[in-house]
């Protein structure tokens, strides 16, 4: 007994220093990242984790937190992210930091002369152990040795020249090998040599050397930027850029992301080049999910009913039914997309008739409730069978002595009995295809769409689909806008999932 | 006794915790290895020739990340972070707008002498707003053949090539007269787009026209009259609205006249035909259709000076991506024209150098800023598919459709020059 108590305390410490050692493994890798959030989550969860399994300060907690850790890192942490990112300008240009985007900038202001010579150089130092060019061009016969701080021309006399003319060594300088010269690459690429007045020259790469000027220069005082050539400014413009005050449509790239509060949210409502798709997508989502959940639902309930009596080949027929939901749905949907192909698809060559399905919006609808259909209706077979099984036979018995028809039984008795016990799921099943991305996305990819006429959304686009295309479908990637619609349609999904949950009383249990 | 157990234990697991996370850092990669990511047809050939000979740039070892695809690069390119992202990407030249938007590229400058050995349509593909962020590496282009099986000579004219197929489409059971082979309907398309008159924009004097018209009124006259059926007002079954098939039906000899792309010629060639390359003619003889003559490029991007490896990395675009010894050890391998005019003199195969030539005589630049519709327009690469489809497959007035296509590709053009 003593033996097992402590070989289970033992294991318990191991496990514990292995989780440990895996999260703070990630954490450690966040935190070099740059990712200090995650970093903090993850040392946070470990120690959680210590205290809970090597101290008794709560029992259930030992059951609840590995469940709880799960529900915070893949459900509340992305809602949370999705809302923070959809009250930011976030898109393609507007991608890195402030600080990030500024010294980029600086590194762009840096301008070519591009009449000017350019030197092939060789790297080495100084007598006092100064990084120093030797440079050389040949055409214009000018050799000269140059630091940072200062530049002296040398005579080809001085120095030994190759077959091309080109400077090999010279007096007080010693070459840098390969190995030297990769060990000092960072300052190799940001040394300024030394050239005249405000030009310097810049290498490219390791042998050759191009004279620059700075043209933009930042003042962190006002927070801008001046092109000393144009003479330009360029403030921050409060949507993630630096923009020119004489003509605000200027802006330089890369700007950053910058918070911009409620503007996405704001523009759903406003820009009717957003409001107008959207208005579409959203009335095709609802009726999307509202024709799917009921043609499953009665197709579902229509083989129940017919397989509910018992004949020759039931369990056959039963079998064969369930299959399209056995089946992978993606293998079906690509399986479906062939079958509708205008030109070499099964259903035109079944029916002899020559449509193009996937180009036409009302053909395009069609098909995507007739595919939906097929993957959904057994799962309604199975729930409503199983339903239909719950239902007491003497209801049916009693209502038939009273003189009632079968069809007056089924719409009097069975089915209001059997929507009361289904309808959390026909709620739950809306909700899921609420967000039925896989399918839309390969079988129309939420087309067609009719470019020429402006269209933006595509006739099958729900509202999951089109904002994968705003965030991910073209050149702009708006992430804050897609977020912002992330957001709506979460909390739609989540009003639907919580009447769900409420008509079902699954919560009342806990009361 | 119970609660001292417990603290010892809490105290064991806090220390093996950290023990064993002190030894599990995080690894870095070697600091003087310069890293290429590549796809999944250049990263084997890059390896043969730049990684697994180290003299190219002395000091560095130089490793290859190939990916499966070249969507999987671009996804990886995406995703890269500064502790992640390599210090050269060999990718698209559409990129890299994007790139230098989101500081995820580098500019790097070229002595005038490394200018020389290219033409200015191929920095046209690799700068934005001015700076130049790779190399050029090899030319991305297409070609018309014709089966000399069923075409005794090459067509002077594009209504020569509409007459053939009319004359011989019973006869010879032919599927379409020329089709897409390699390129897609909006990339490969533009050749027989421009044929006919439209343009994705119009070049003069070596820049972009932003006041010119795309989409001419000969080029809906020549759609009308050349690919238009006027019984049922729909196409003629000269050119497909759809690439697909294409490829098969002109191996099976079903389609005389095919727009193939240079990364696949072998294929024609080890089918048996002859690669008798040429330029889509167009509507008067003497004139051709222009196509996109872009390239891909050796990429620098921002990643490099954050690891310390930016002279390195500058040194490998210039002196293996950027020299003809480099791209002629490359190409041996590639298969495809090179985009340095030193090293397409060099011992490449007829096949490449034909196709670098085609390009350098009917090509045009492919400006992303202005293809992309990055300005919230629709895009060039969306809309001419969009414009096939209407007057091709859905019998759409012809005038009408070009009138908008015409109408976007202006409001591209415009937006596309100012934020060049």
């Amino acid at each position: 007994m003593l033996i097992t108590k402590r070989f289970s305390y033992f294991a318990k410490v191991i496990l514990t220093a292995i989780a440990s050692t895996i999260l703070i493994f990630f954490a450690q890798s966040a935190l070099a990242q740059g990712e200090t959030q995650i970093a903090l989550f993850l040392f946070i969860a470990t120690a959680a984790i210590i205290i809970t399994y090597l101290t008794r300060v709560s029992i259930p907690l030992k059951f609840f937190l590995p469940g709880m850790l799960f529900l915070f890192a893949f459900v509340l942490g992305p809602v949370i992210y999705t809302i923070s990112m959809s009250t930011f300008q976030y898109q393609t240009g507007n991608y890195i930091s402030k600080p990030q985007s500024i010294e980029r900038l600086l590194e762009l202001g840096v301008i070519s002369d591009e009449n000017a010579p350019s030197f092939d150089v060789v790297l080495g130092k100084t007598s006092i152990g100064k990084l120093a060019i030797l440079a050389s061009n040949s055409q214009i016969k000018r050799y000269f040795l140059s630091t940072k701080d200062e530049i002296t021309d040398l005579a080809p006399s001085e120095l030994t020249l190759d077959e091309n003319g080109v400077a090999q060594s010279a007096p007080n300088f010693t070459v840098l090998n390969g190995a030297d010269r990769s060990k000092l690459d960072k300052e190799i690429a940001s040394t300024r040599f030394k050239y005249q007045g405000d030009f310097f020259i810049k290498l490219e790469g390791l042998s050759a050397g191009l004279i620059n000027q700075q043209s933009l220069f930042y003042d962190s005082a006002s927070d801008t930027f001046k092109n000393k050539l144009t003479g330009a400014t360029y403030k921050d413009n409060g949507r993630g850029n630096y923009a020119n005050i004489d003509n605000p449509s200027e802006i330089l790239q890369p700007g950053w992301r910058s918070p911009i509060w409620f503007d996405h949210y704001k523009n759903l409502v406003t820009d009717p080049t957003i409001r107008k798709p959207l208005f579409k997508v959203f009335v095709w989502t609802f009726t999307f999910a509202f024709l799917t959940v009921l043609t499953q639902f009665a197709l579902g309930l229509l083989v129940a009913l017919t397989l509910n009596k018992p004949f020759f080949g039931r369990r056959f027929y039963r079998s064969i039914f369930i299959l399209p939901y056995a089946m992978p749905s993606i293998m079906s949907i690509l399986i479906w997309g062939g079958m509708f192909d205008t030109e070499f698809g099964a259903i035109n060559n079944l029916f002899g008739t020559n449509i193009a399905w996937f180009q036409n919006a009302t053909f395009a609808r069609a098909a995507v409730i007739v595919v939906n259909l097929w993957l959904g209706f057994p799962y309604f077979y199975l729930v409503t069978s199983g339903a239909l099984q719950a239902i007491p036979s003497e209801l049916a018995e009693a209502a038939a002595i009273d003189g009632a028809k079968p069809r007056q039984i089924f719409s009097r008795v069975t089915l209001p009995l059997l929507l009361q016990i289904v309808s959390p799921l026909l709620v739950a099943s809306f909700a899921f295809n609420f967000n039925n991305f896989n399918l839309i996305y390969l079988l129309t990819g939420g087309g067609p769409t009719n470019l020429l006429d402006g269209e933006i959304a595509g006739a099958t686009d729900i509202l999951i689909s089109y904002t994968y295309k705003i965030a991910f479908g073209t050149n702009i990637q708006n992430l804050g806008l897609a977020s912002a619609i992330s957001v709506i349609i979460f909390l739609i999904v989540a009003s639907i999932s919580l009447y769900g949950i409420r008509r079902s009383k699954v919560l009342d249990s806990f009361k | 006794m119970q609660k001292n157990k417990f603290k010892k234990g809490f105290v064991a697991a806090v220390v093996l915790a950290l023990g064993a996370s002190a030894l599990a850092v995080p690894a870095k990669a070697a600091d003087k290895e310069i890293l290429v990511w590549a796809d999944e047809t250049r990263g084997p050939n890059l390896v043969k020739t730049l990684a697994a000979k180290s003299d190219w740039v002395s000091g560095y070892t130089i490793k290859i990340r190939t990916f499966s695809s070249f969507d999987a690069l671009k996804t990886a390119v995406d995703a890269a972070t500064d502790l992640t992202g390599p210090d050269i990407i060999v990718g698209a030249n559409d990129w890299v707008a994007t790139g230098a938007k989101n500081g995820k590229l580098a500019p790097l400058t070229l002595t005038a002498a490394q200018k020389a050995n290219y033409t200015a349509n191929n920095f046209f593909d690799l700068s934005y707003k001015g700076k130049l962020y790779g190399i050029p590496l090899d030319i991305n282009n297409v070609a018309m053949i014709y089966n000399e099986n069923l075409v005794s000579k090459a067509p002077k004219t594009f209504g020569e090539m509409v007459n053939y197929y009319k004359a011989n489409k019973d006869s010879k059971g032919l599927v379409a007269g020329l089709c897409i082979a390699g390129g897609g309907m909006s990339w490969g398309a533009h050749s027989v787009f421009s044929a006919l008159g439209g343009n994705a924009y119009v070049m003069k004097n070596g820049a972009v026209d932003a006041n010119a018209k795309p989409v001419s009124a000969d080029f809906v006259k020549n759609v009308k009259a050349l690919l238009i059926d006027p019984a049922t007002g729909k196409g003629n079954g000269f050119f497909p609205a759809s690439d697909t098939g294409c490829k098969k039906n002109f191996l099976d000899g079903k389609v005389p006249f095919a727009v193939v792309g240079n990364w696949e010629w072998t294929d024609y060639q080890d089918a048996g035909f002859y690669l008798n390359l040429m330029p889509v003619p167009g509507v008067k003889a003497g004139s051709n259709g222009k196509m996109f003559g872009s390239v891909s490029g050796a990429l620098l991007t921002s990643y490099a000076a954050k690891r310390g490896n930016e002279a390195g990395a500058k040194a490998v675009l210039t002196d293996f991506f950027g020299s003809a010894a480099g791209a002629v050890a490359y190409q041996k391998n590639e298969l495809r024209p090179p985009a340095n005019k030193a090293a397409a003199k060099g011992d490449l195969l007829t096949a490449q150098v034909n196709f670098g030539k085609a390009s350098a005589a009917a090509g045009i630049p492919q400006i992303g800023a202005i293809l992309n519709g990055t300005t919230g327009s629709k895009s060039y690469w969306d809309l001419l598919p969009a414009f096939w489809t209407a007057v091709l497959t859905d019998g759409k007035d012809v005038a009408t459709e070009a009138g908008k296509l015409n109408d976007f590709l202006t409001k591209n053009i415009k937006a596309g020059v100012a934020d060049l």
